[in-house]
């Protein structure tokens, strides 16, 4: 439970971080709410020659509207966000996440921008994420690009970040004013990460959907938009039986995980069930 | 001996509350009445340590610090099974800041070959975890880098894990003899001297209740039903909230150990023994403790290490097991699958009951299903055979009710279905069974407060979420340490102090002492001093069995009698009366004949010859004697617990909503405290019932769910209401007619929450923890 030995090095803007990366080169780590990098550190699963903390960079930690987005800096807490009133009129499955996780003591420290750097496959944000259509903007010393979340997030523990890249913002477009959304989850019951967690975002006109969007976190080892599910309700009118049947074909297209707590064929089962409740949620 | 007749308080207020005449002692006190007739006994006293709790001024072991002190860390190793051919420490004993390592020579708290003719120089390797060697250093991050430098080679060997792998006839064999263990975990297996075959050890078939009884077949023919089921239960871990450990000052005349303990006069005599030292030199304190459910009786491995790590190093050294080691080496409750057949005639009379068992408690002895079986309900026919089996895994301990547990969660179930198979209602089917008044009682006290009268068909709530009821019940022998002294002490200036090495494992033992004497003196709780968990003390009970109300209750008001009776002496010619007229009331000696002749107690301290006096009691024989040797009571602690729950079917999630308990344990001296422990082993309960399961990996060995990220224990968001009733149940047995409640707390939950689970859902699940995926697969969903 102590770990390896490393530098300590502490960053005071943006510019200041993206040169430490650069300097202290592939072996550095950056350090923000600390709750998913710290305990990998005690358990030797990683270590990293110099941690770079980033919690006192200020100009990281901001929810604003901009133009046709709601955009969010990296250091922003989870208790920030669900405690945020813009999002939680605008996209209110993004504020139902942040409050999902961990407990009171996470949610003050940890940062959206560390878990999805750390891109833990049980982890909640990915889902709301995706089906938000969020884009994640990552900075380094040689300049700044936008990633989509659907091609960030590719694996295991494994995202688009590069060695000397820094998350700084998150940026959702705001959506039609006939959009509902939720997060919904079954949680695993001993460190309350995500068993399933499902994400819908649907908009509505004359009675049809329009536009669906699904994403699940925690049934696959990568977070996956669920493209079945969305095209089974979309221009379709809320019924039940329309539910149910587009439901039915949660993570069909994805490897389920399984471990001691939940089977794949369990996983599965609930990635349906956890569909249906997300729907009718959104469609109630 | 002298004796005298009194009349002592008997049966159930509410009930058949009469009177009983025992012939005792001339010696002991009057009988007390029941408890509305006390001041203090029997009453919500505060804790007399809550502030300090909570202010954080109350010093656990691992808060100890002492001038110089070095840290304790133990090498452990990787491989469930291996011979170590040589041991390298001489890099770890260089590295900076270590003062002192140690290897092993041999290892305690597991099962030891009964002719010890074969063991080479180091212990052979018989779990992943087992301790090697350890290293005493400045902190623990040195310990730890110097661990990183002992150089061990091993030679590996094939291991097994599983209970029902290591029963085959090619598992890898833990142990290639016969096997004793004196500490071992008690679970019902684990006699002495019985035969190993493969890694079967057993059947045990007898406990203090007697061996088998009457004739099976014959039993099995009058049977107008027969119930034939299979039970299984998980390893739970201990999960105490403080580790286990010690801190030892080693000074050349006296070695102070301050210990994790539930036991300080065991600890003292392990220590003793180890290093050959007189008791009088080894002195044990345990001052505050956080949590102990069994293990914590011995000095342990851990003990043994910080021993030779400060006999070497001249330093007090602190050893604490971190959380990960807790769970994979400090003890366990073994797993368990119960076969149990049970014959019953039409009015639910029983016939016949067939109880086999195999458990493991890993490389240690104690698996088992108790003795509830045998001496709950009436059955003319009973045989049971407990069978240990070992595995290449961390040591089983005493955990809470030990065997019990895992013996009502199948019984209890047993006798619902069995209930259903006869058309009765299950308190209808016990009431006939059962012949203790007492359990009676609390079914149908606990059935008016539960509501059980709407209890409905199997799975008959309408929707995704069904809601069921289910109840159980139990039994814990009221069990007696003899070996249990306590001194009450008085000064001139007015101070009263009791003294006894008894310790307070955080059940309020405190709080108890301080109300018996106060309630004996005339005094206040809060004016009573308790000094206890020293060794320096006169020796107390352990706190295991709940046996320290029962056991040192009774000497702290015999001495406090005796003591007031001095002070009796000394003040009665100046209140110009007979010793034998006074009487004590509200901090007052007064004469029984002229309350006007009458002193304040502390004024009447002022009158002794000495600055002090002193009276000490030891715990008598019970009155009227006991039901086996001088430990066994008559009588029994019943309890019944009912567990309203609602089921997801859709998930498979359990919620429990609500749980009513009804307990007893004699006279209850203090109601809060014992709604705590009665909460505390409900909670326990829960997390058995519903999550907590060490996984081991049948691939490396190793426990993967060494912490509490993926061990669920329950947490608030996991407790629900916890209604309870305590039924005062006198039996004239002692000056107190106290008993302990922690065991029974815990018994009975995961058998009332498994038969609501059923009610629910009209499909049975027969292994704990019942998780959701259970749950699903049992209705076919998955």
């Amino acid at each position: 439970m102590i770990p390896s030995e490393f530098e300590y090095c502490r960053a005071g803007s943006v510019e200041e971080a993206l040169d430490l990366l650069a300097q202290k080169g592939p072996d550095a780590k950056i350090l923000a709410g600390g709750h998913s990098l710290l305990p990998a550190m005690k358990l030797r699963l990683n270590s990293p020659g110099a941690v770079i903390d980033i919690s006192g960079i200020g100009e990281l930690s901001y929810i604003k509207e901009e133009g046709s987005h709601l955009v969010i800096g990296a250091c922003t807490t989870h208790g920030d966000i669900a405690k945020s009133t813009l999002l939680s009129e605008k996209i209110p499955m993004i504020v139902e996440a942040a409050a999902e996780i961990g407990d009171v003591q996470v949610r003050n420290k940890g940062t959206i921008g560390g878990s999805l750097a750390h891109a833990d496959p049980a982890a909640d944000w990915p889902a709301s994420l995706l089906a938000g259509e969020a884009e994640i903007v990552l900075a380094s010393s040689s300049g700044e690009r936008t990633v989509a979340a659907v091609d960030f997030f590719q694996g295991l523990f494994t995202t688009d970040l590069g060695e000397n890249e820094l998350i700084t913002e998150i940026r959702l477009p705001i959506p039609d004013a006939y959009t509902k959304s939720t997060y919904v989850k079954f949680e695993q019951p001993a460190s309350r990460f995500a068993i399933v967690g499902c994400a819908a975002s649907i908009t509505r006109s004359n009675g049809s959907c329009d536009k669906v969007r699904v994403a699940f976190t925690g049934v696959s080892s990568t977070p996956f938009r669920d493209q079945a599910v969305e095209q089974a309700l979309e221009g379709q009118a809320p019924s039940d039986d329309n539910i149910e049947a587009a439901a039915e074909k949660a993570a069909m297209s994805v490897e389920v995980m399984g471990d001691h707590f939940a089977s794949q064929e369990y996983r599965k089962h609930l990635a349906k069930v956890y569909a249906r409740r997300a729907l009718q949620a959104v469609l109630s | 001996m002298d004796t005298k007749k009194i009349k002592l308080p008997h049966g159930i207020p509410g009930h058949n509350l009469g009177q009983i005449e025992r012939e005792v002692p001339a010696d002991e006190p009057p009988a007390w009445p029941v408890n509305d007739e006390l001041k203090h006994v029997g009453k919500r006293v505060k804790r007399t340590d809550a502030e300090a709790k909570v202010t954080g001024a109350a010093k656990f072991t691992s808060d100890i610090q002492l001038p110089g002190m070095l840290y304790g860390r133990m090498l452990r190793s990787d491989y469930p099974h291996a011979k170590i051919r040589s041991i390298d420490m001489s890099a770890a004993e260089k590295h900076p800041g270590v003062y002192a390592v140690h290897i092993f020579k041999n290892v305690v708290g597991m099962a030891q070959p009964a002719d010890d003719d074969a063991a080479g120089e180091y212990p052979d390797i018989k779990f992943a975890g087992q301790p090697i060697a350890g290293v005493a250093a400045l902190t623990t991050e040195i310990a730890e880098e110097a661990l990183d430098l002992i150089k061990v080679d091993y030679e590996y060997l094939p291991f097994v894990v599983d209970l029902e792998e290591a029963q085959k006839p090619e598992a890898p064999l833990v142990f290639t003899t016969n096997v004793e263990q004196d500490d071992a975990g008690g679970g019902g297996g684990g006699d002495t001297g019985l035969k190993t075959v493969g890694n079967v050890r057993g059947p045990s078939t007898s406990s203090f209740y007697g061996g088998p009884r009457g004739d099976l077949e014959k039993g099995f023919e009058e049977a107008d039903t027969i119930l034939e089921q299979t039970y299984r239960t998980q390893v739970q871990t201990h999960c105490s909230l403080e580790t286990h450990g010690v801190v030892v000052d080693w000074k050349p005349d006296n070695v102070t150990i301050y210990a994790s303990t539930q036991n300080t006069k065991n600890v003292r005599d392990e220590f003793a023994e180890v290093f050959d030292l007189p008791k009088s030199q080894v002195r044990v304190i345990q001052e505050y403790m956080g949590g102990g459910f069994g293990a914590k009786h011995s000095l342990g491995n851990f003990g043994v290490m910080a021993g030779y790590l400060a006999k070497k190093s001249g330093r007090p050294i602190k050893l604490m097991l971190d959380r990960r080691e807790e769970h994979i080496s400090s003890g366990n409750r073994p797993n368990s699958i119960h076969y149990l057949k049970i014959g019953a005639r039409k009015d639910g009379k029983l016939t016949a009951i067939q109880q086999r068992s195999y458990g493991t408690a890993g490389v240690g002895l104690g698996a088992g299903v108790g003795r509830i079986a045998q001496i709950m309900y009436e059955s003319p026919n009973f045989s049971t055979e407990q069978y240990d089996v070992f595995t290449h895994a961390g040591p089983g301990a005493a955990w809470r009710a030990p065997g019990n547990v895992q013996g009502c969660y199948g019984l209890e179930q047993a006798m619902d279905e069995l209930a259903e198979k006869l058309n009765l209602d299950p308190i209808a089917l016990r009431d006939v069974t059962d012949t203790s008044e007492i359990r009676k009682v609390e079914r149908h006290r606990g059935a008016e407060t539960f509501k059980w009268s709407r209890r409905k068909l199997p799975a008959s709530d309408p929707g995704l979420i069904k809601k069921g009821l289910g109840m159980a019940q139990s039994h814990w022998p009221r069990i007696v340490h003899i070996d249990s002294t306590a001194e009450v002490r008085a000064f001139r200036d007015g101070a009263v102090e009791i003294r006894s090495a008894v310790q307070d494992i955080g059940t309020g033992t405190k709080t108890v002492l301080s109300q018996v004497v106060a309630e004996e003196l005339g005094l206040k709780p809060e004016d009573i001093t308790v000094r206890i968990g020293d060794t320096l003390f006169p020796d107390g009970p352990p706190s295991g069995g709940s046996i320290v109300t029962g056991s040192i209750t009774p000497p702290a008001r015999n001495a406090a009698y005796k003591l007031k009776l001095q002070l009796f002496d000394q003040v009665a010619s100046k209140l110009e009366t007979d010793a034998s007229k006074l009487a004590v009331d509200d901090g007052q000696i007064m004469s029984t004949e002229d309350p006007s002749k009458k002193i304040a107690f502390k004024e009447a301290l002022k009158e002794m010859r000495t600055g002090q006096i002193s009276a000490t009691a030891s715990r008598s024989d019970d009155y009227g004697g006991f039901m086996v040797g001088n430990a066994i009571a008559y009588g029994g602690l019943g309890s019944v617990q009912f567990a309203e729950v609602s089921v997801d079917t859709e998930t498979g999630f359990v919620k429990v909503e609500k749980i009513v308990a009804v307990h007893s344990c004699g006279r209850p001296i203090n109601i809060t405290q014992i709604e705590n422990q009665i909460n505390g082993g409900v909670i326990q309960g829960l997390g058995y019932a519903l999550y907590e399961d060490r996984v081991m990996d049948n691939e490396t060995g190793h426990q993967m769910n060494s912490n509490f990220d993926q061990y669920k224990m329950p947490l608030s968001l996991e407790i629900p209401d916890i209604e309870i009733l305590i039924v005062e149940d006198y039996s004239g047995r002692s000056s107190t007619d106290a008993y302990g409640i922690g065991e029974p707390a815990n018994i009975a939950t995961a058998a009332a929450v498994a038969n609501a689970v059923y009610n629910a859902i009209g499909t049975r699940i027969f292994e704990i923890p019942i998780t959701p995926e259970k749950v699903l697969r049992a209705l076919n969903k998955v």
